[in-house]
């Protein structure tokens, strides 16, 4: 950046647009410029102002002052096109108020709050309501040089390319992650029908048995009635298996519990049982009891505990020269975060292909799409969560993510929220 | 009933373990129920079945190994395979093998009475 020869607190080489249009810099006069050229200074300075407003438009960037005492402002071109404003008015933050988003209307006020308290600096993402929706990203910093009348000097970033293509890449995965839930589901339809077909054939079963014992001379009613109790409660077994099925593949989506690790683990394993069985693998649980809750989607949660545990499934299929063994576990880590893992002792990885491991799409099993994974790890990120692999000292890996527990949780960033910026210069998260 | 035949049913799901039985008592026959493979090899009533109602997926030995371990150990005990999927390939198989039938979960009594009787030879 250019240094300003101006004692002024604006930084001159910037085409600063006074809401006191007449104000100068009073350095400027003849005695500094003694002896130099006048034309060339200002040609060069010409130059410096040209080059910003091209780099300004090309990061969709402005640049502003605030007085936040007197609320006199002065702000570069670009805020002018960010805001859609006529060049000759003067900028206010009521007139930038006239352009932002209703809802994110508060943020001004807390804008102007944080000033009269002197704070060393904010940053907010506000929407505009412009011809179309535009996403800003605003953060400013106290000067040091004035006192009783704050200055903030900041930027003002239009943000709306990113933010739709953040918007577009969370569609995909959207799909991407309702792909994974469809073909775990198919991969575990055998296992459903089981579970379904084992109460059906005792409801079957039992009524048939009624009706042959109530078809004896004398009724055999003392039978008759044990087996209709037998059938209701077959039944009711026949609709667990659904609501089972109902909670892990039903609606979800951002919905957020409190979630027990230990029983969301509990009900996956108890659909998986027959698929566990059927693919000859011997399951250890270690649940950790006491295990502090976690905030979250549980359905997603789930959707990862089964990703994992079909993988170690899948991974395990062609061993035939030792035991298939899998061990679900849940702990509570050093850094206090609960933690889940899922051990095999299946075909492993190849450690140099360790980093491709949650690639969309990179699978190295047949019948896979290799999506699990990927989706796994964006779950587990969202809830400010971490999904790794190792590789076990015996045969075959281990599969494991970690999620703060509830009131350990660190915010994630939403848009339209306030961030501080804190004296040590860090941004604070929060809301 | 002291001459009844004995039909031996092993299921590890409690519903079918709990049901079967009594259906099948009803047909006129004596029966014993196994959760597990293991537990009725270390039976009995292994010599004394006569016919064997098998669940195809248990956790250990499943109803397929249970067949084969019955074969090499000379015992020619017919067998009905009831599975919970409804696999074509898989009951083609199992009969090949020499099951006596292979029903698919949910089945009729009449289905079941038809099985043993002709795994029985008793028509």
């Amino acid at each position: 950046m250019p240094q300003s020869t101006c004692s002024n607190a604006n930084p001159t080489a910037l085409e600063w647009r006074e809401s006191e249009p007449e104000s100068q810099c009073e350095a400027c006069g003849s005695a500094a410029l003694e002896g130099v050229r006048v034309p060339a200074i200002l040609s060069a300075l010409k130059r410096h102002e040209t080059l910003l407003a091209e780099i300004e438009r090309i990061s969709s960037t402005g640049g502003f002052c605030w007085h936040a005492a007197t609320g006199r402002m002065t702000c570069t071109e670009e805020v002018y096109r960010i805001f859609e404003l006529e060049a000759t008015v003067p900028v206010t933050l009521q007139l930038m108020g006239t352009r932002i988003h209703p809802e994110d209307l508060p943020l001004l006020d807390d804008m102007r709050e944080r000033a009269s308290a002197q704070a060393s600096g904010f940053e907010y993402q506000l929407r505009l309501c412009t011809e179309t929706v535009k996403y800003l990203q605003l953060s400013a910093r106290r000067s040091e040089a004035a006192d009783n009348d704050p200055l903030y000097i900041g930027a003002i970033q239009d943000v709306t390319r990113r933010r739709l293509s953040e918007e577009a890449l969370g569609k995909v995965r959207c799909e991407l992650t309702r792909l994974a839930r469809v073909s775990s589901l198919g991969a575990l339809t055998a296992s459903i029908a089981h579970e379904v077909n084992q109460p059906l054939t005792g409801i079957m079963t039992n009524a048939s048995t009624c009706l042959e014992m109530l078809g004896t001379d004398p009724p055999d009613l003392y039978g008759a009635r044990e087996t209709a109790r037998r059938t209701i409660r077959d039944t009711e077994r026949a609709c667990e298996v659904i609501a089972r099925l109902r909670a892990l593949f039903g609606k979800w989506g951002g919905k957020t519990e409190s979630v027990d690790l230990n029983a969301a683990a509990r009900e996956v394993i108890a659909l998986s049982l027959t698929e566990l069985h059927r693919r000859r693998v011997m399951l250890c649980t270690e649940l950790t009891e006491d295990l502090p809750l976690v905030t979250g989607d549980r359905v997603q949660l789930q959707q990862v505990i089964l990703n994992l545990l079909l993988n170690a499934v899948e991974a395990m299929s062609a061993v035939e020269d030792r035991p298939r063994h899998l061990v679900v576990r849940t702990e509570l880590d050093a850094t206090d975060r609960a933690c889940l893992s899922v051990q095999d002792t299946g075909v492993g990885f190849d450690p140099q292909e360790a980093q491709r491991l949650f690639e969309a799409f990179y699978t190295t099993k047949s019948g896979g799409m290799g999506i699990g994974l990927s989706v796994s790890q964006s779950i587990v990120e969202s809830h400010d969560g971490r999904l790794w692999a190792e590789l076990n000292t015996g045969p075959g890996a281990t599969f494991a993510f970690s999620v703060p527990v509830r009131g350990n949780e660190c915010r994630t960033h939403s848009p339209g929220r306030a961030h501080t910026l804190a004296d040590s210069g860090q941004i604070m998260r929060g809301g | 009933m002291a001459d009844a035949m004995l039909v031996t049913i092993v299921d590890d799901d409690e519903s079918v373990r709990e049901s079967v039985p009594e259906l099948v008592r009803k047909f006129g026959f004596r029966v014993r129920a196994f959760t597990s493979a293991h537990e009725f090899l270390a039976s009995d009533c292994v010599d004394e079945t006569k016919c064997l109602i098998l669940d195809v997926a248990m956790p250990g030995m499943s109803g397929p190994d249970l067949q084969r371990e019955l074969a090499s150990r000379g015992q020619r005990i017919p067998i009905i395979f009831l599975t919970g999927q409804r696999d074509p390939d898989l009951r083609r198989q199992l009969l090949a093998d020499g099951a006596a039938e292979c029903l698919f979960k949910p089945f009729s009594a009449a289905a079941l009475r038809e099985a043993l009787n002709s795994a029985l030879g008793v028509i």
